[in-house]
C-alpha cells in the first residue's frame, strides 16, 4: 500500500512569475506594463483581457510613482506577479506613508469636470477597478500596496 | 522603454478640422495637444475630429487632457468627434462616458460624413 499523498500547501498553490522594481519616473508605468505582459505570456490572458490588465497595471504604477513616491526617481515601485490557485495577482507597492488611499474607484462625474467644477483628472482608480476582477489597497507606516486580481480560466477576466 | 512623445498634425477637410494624433497621450502630450487644438479651433469649422489612428497608448492623464479638449469644444459650441480608436480604447471611452459627449467612429470617412450632414 502506497503512502497517501501529502496535503497541498499554500506554496503548492502559489507561483511567483516575476518580481521587479521600476524607478519612480514619469513614463515608467509602461515599463511595468510590458514586464507584467511578459510575465503572463504563458497564461490564458489574451486580447481584450490582456489590454485591460495592461491598463490596470499602468494606472496602478502611475499612482504609486506619483502619490506614494512623489516621483522621486531613487524610490522604486516594486511589482510582484503571481498565480495563486485560479487567480493572477499583481501587487504594486510604493513607499507612501500614512493611511493608504481610500479604496475609491467610483465613477468620476464627467459633467462636473466638463463644467469646470472639478479637475479633469482623477480617473486612475476608476480605470483600475473597471479593468480587473478585484482590487484592494493595503498599507502600513512605510508602504502602500495595491493588489489587482484577475480570475483565470474560461470565467476569468471582465 | 522610451516614451513616444505625441506629435500632432492639423489639416482642414471641407467641414471638419482633423487632428492626426501620433504617439502616446499621457502627461507629456499636454502642450502638443493643446497647441494643435488651438490651431484646429482657429480654422473656423463647426466640427473638430480627433484621429487616433497613430495612438497606441492613452493613460488616465491623457483621458484628463481629452476631457479638457471636450470642455473647450462645449464652451465654444463646437462638436468634437473621435475616430480610429482601438477596441480597447473604445471600451475606455465608453466606461468613462467620454463617448456620451464625443461620438466615436470606426474610421475617418464615417466621421467626416457625419460632420458634413449635421
Amino acid at each position: 500500500m502506497s503512502d497517501p499523498k501529502p496535503a497541498r500547501t499554500d506554496a503548492d498553490l502559489r507561483r511567483t512569475l516575476a518580481e521587479f522594481a521600476v524607478p519612480s519616473e514619469p513614463g515608467n508605468e509602461r515599463l511595468a506594463m510590458e514586464r507584467v505582459t511578459e510575465a503572463v505570456r504563458d497564461l490564458d490572458i489574451r486580447g481584450e483581457n490582456l489590454e485591460r490588465l495592461k491598463t490596470a497595471v499602468a494606472e496602478a504604477t502611475m499612482n504609486a510613482m506619483e502619490h506614494g513616491n512623489k516621483y522621486r526617481a531613487e524610490v522604486p515601485v516594486e511589482v510582484m506577479v503571481l498565480v495563486e490557485d485560479r487567480d493572477l495577482l499583481v501587487r504594486i507597492t510604493d513607499r507612501g506613508s500614512g493611511l493608504p488611499p481610500a479604496q475609491g474607484g467610483d465613477a468620476p462625474d464627467l459633467e462636473a469636470k466638463l463644467e469646470g467644477m472639478q479637475t479633469p483628472r482623477g480617473w486612475g482608480l476608476f480605470l483600475i477597478k473597471s479593468m480587473v476582477d478585484e482590487m484592494s489597497i493595503t498599507g502600513d507606516d512605510g508602504h502602500h500596496t495595491i493588489e489587482l486580481v484577475v480570475h483565470l480560466g474560461a470565467q476569468g477576466g471582465k | 522603454m522610451a516614451v513616444r512623445h505625441l506629435n500632432v498634425e492639423v489639416r482642414l477637410e471641407p467641414d471638419v478640422a482633423v487632428l492626426d494624433l501620433m504617439g502616446e497621450i499621457n502627461g507629456f502630450a499636454e502642450e502638443a495637444l493643446n497647441t494643435a487644438y488651438a490651431e484646429a479651433d482657429a480654422k473656423d469649422t463647426k466640427t473638430i475630429l480627433l484621429n487616433f489612428e497613430g495612438v497606441d497608448y492613452i493613460n488616465s492623464t491623457g483621458i484628463a487632457l481629452i476631457v479638457g479638449l471636450l470642455a473647450k469644444a462645449r464652451a465654444s459650441h463646437k462638436r468634437l468627434l473621435a475616430c480610429n480608436l482601438s477596441e480597447h480604447y473604445v471600451e475606455i471611452f465608453n466606461i468613462t462616458r467620454l463617448s456620451d459627449f464625443m461620438s466615436v467612429f470606426p474610421d475617418e470617412e464615417s466621421a467626416v460624413v457625419e460632420a458634413s450632414v449635421s
